[in-house]
């Protein structure tokens, strides 16, 4: 239950390009698009475009998602209704961390515009707003 | 020697005692932590549909705890944690360790036991999510710091929600409601009168079932800060269980927040349907 990390690290990665290219990388040699992943998530009920799907083409769609491709709808809509349960990584018997590989694709997709972003141009002037109710002046300055 | 940081994220803003319990906890235990967070401090979740801007705003945050030469940051909210293990730690260089809340009280726990002096009647039942216990077990931490507490009784049970806190779950159609209703129905089930959220989103989805269910709703530090006998008021359920929102925080505190930017972004967000 101890710190986890070193006290000093050196960042493995120059950027997140640089990271989102090896992850790439790796979980596109590692996957075998078995659909374990798939198989274990509990969000495959919300997910009205992947329920059904067949397990290994839906991951294959992800992967092309992944590298920047349209995927199909099966994908589409898994990586959607992705909210990093983790089972699948639990599922997975090639160690590729599929949670990490849906949220890496909804990054592209996000750019692709395969998936709408999410609206969060309130959010931070909600939390600013939450912040002048119920901190007092001196939490205002000392703690944001 | 230099504080750790206790890093509350961003939408703790609205749980501000939750904030000064965990500060008040930790030193308590021999921790002195400095609250860190708002907009200032970001991991970049919230502008993740734009990775440019996630990566900036967590740079910068990973720049200011190198700086500040904290030995420890102490993380509250998933999403931070996750996001300094899966991208500011892999991008930048990192000049502290990082440890969650529970983590660092469970770590201390000898310290902690005899605090709690105070018996608090409280049968409960947790609120487990099973997306972000494969990184800190908040599942099995939990229940076991709030048992040291006089008087309670922790209902188990092996239903665990989807997700890793309710945050993700409420944009889904359908899937907020059913976890609500599986946890009515786990606690119905266990016989539990309490039910402890463990993350701010959770509360803040889950405090709606107080009203309308016959159950009542704290976070797991409420229970805990119970226990030692400290003070706390939480109004945002208070709020958002209130007729009327507005008139329960009240027209000063509205006025000195921005009555324009309250009915805008906060009352929206205190009255929004129940989900069941």
């Amino acid at each position: 239950m101890g710190p986890r990390e070193p006290l000093v690290k050196t960042a493995p990665h120059a950027d997140l390009a640089a990271l989102r290219a090896s992850e790439t990388a790796r979980m596109l040699a590692a996957c075998t698009q078995c659909g374990a992943c798939f198989d274990a998530c509990p969000m495959i009920p919300y997910a009205p475009d992947a329920k059904g799907a067949d397990p290994a083409q839906t991951v294959r769609g992800v992967l092309d998602v992944l590298t920047g491709g349209e995927g199909d709808a099966a994908a589409r809509g898994w990586i959607a209704a992705c909210t990093r349960s983790g089972s699948c990584n639990d599922a997975c018997p090639e160690a590729v961390d599929p949670m990490f590989m849906l949220r890496l694709a909804k990054y592209r997709a996000n750019e692709t515009g395969m998936l709408p972003k999410r609206d969060a141009m309130e959010a931070m002037s909600r939390v600013k707003v939450f912040a002048r109710l119920l901190f007092s002046e001196d939490e205002q300055r000392d703690w944001l | 020697m230099t504080k750790s940081v206790f890093w509350y994220g961003c939408n703790m803003t609205r749980h501000s005692e939750i904030i000064r319990l965990s500060e008040r906890m930790l030193a308590a235990v021999g921790v002195e932590a400095a609250p860190v967070g708002g907009p200032s401090a970001c991991c970049g979740s919230t502008k993740e549909s734009t990775p440019p801007i996630a990566e900036a705003m967590g740079d910068r945050t990973m720049k200011a705890f190198n700086a500040s030469g904290a030995p420890r940051v102490i993380t509250w909210c998933p999403s931070c944690h996750m996001n300094l293990d899966d991208f500011m730690g892999q991008t930048n260089d990192q000049n502290f360790d990082s440890q969650h809340l529970c983590e660092a009280l469970y770590e201390r726990r000898a310290a902690l036991a005899p605090l709690l002096t105070r018996t608090v009647k409280a049968r409960f039942l947790v609120d487990r999510h099973v997306g972000f216990n494969g990184r800190v077990p908040v599942n099995e931490i939990i229940p076991e710091l709030l048992s040291m507490i006089p008087g309670v009784s922790f209902a188990d049970h092996a239903y665990r929600a989807p997700s890793y806190m309710c945050f993700a779950l409420a944009p889904i159609p359908g899937a907020l409601a059913d976890v609500q209703r599986a946890t009515l129905a786990a606690m119905k089930e266990t016989g539990a009168d309490t039910l402890i959220t463990i993350f701010h989103s959770c509360h803040r989805e889950m405090i709606g079932l107080e009203r309308d269910h016959g159950i009542r709703v704290v976070n797991w530090v409420h229970l805990l800060a119970e226990g030692m006998g400290l003070p706390y008021e939480d109004e945002y359920k208070a709020w958002r269980n209130a007729e009327d929102p507005l008139a329960a925080i009240g027209p000063a505190r509205v006025a000195a927040a921005g009555e324009a930017a309250v009915r805008k972004l906060v009352v929206p967000e205190l009255t929004r349907p129940r989900q069941v």
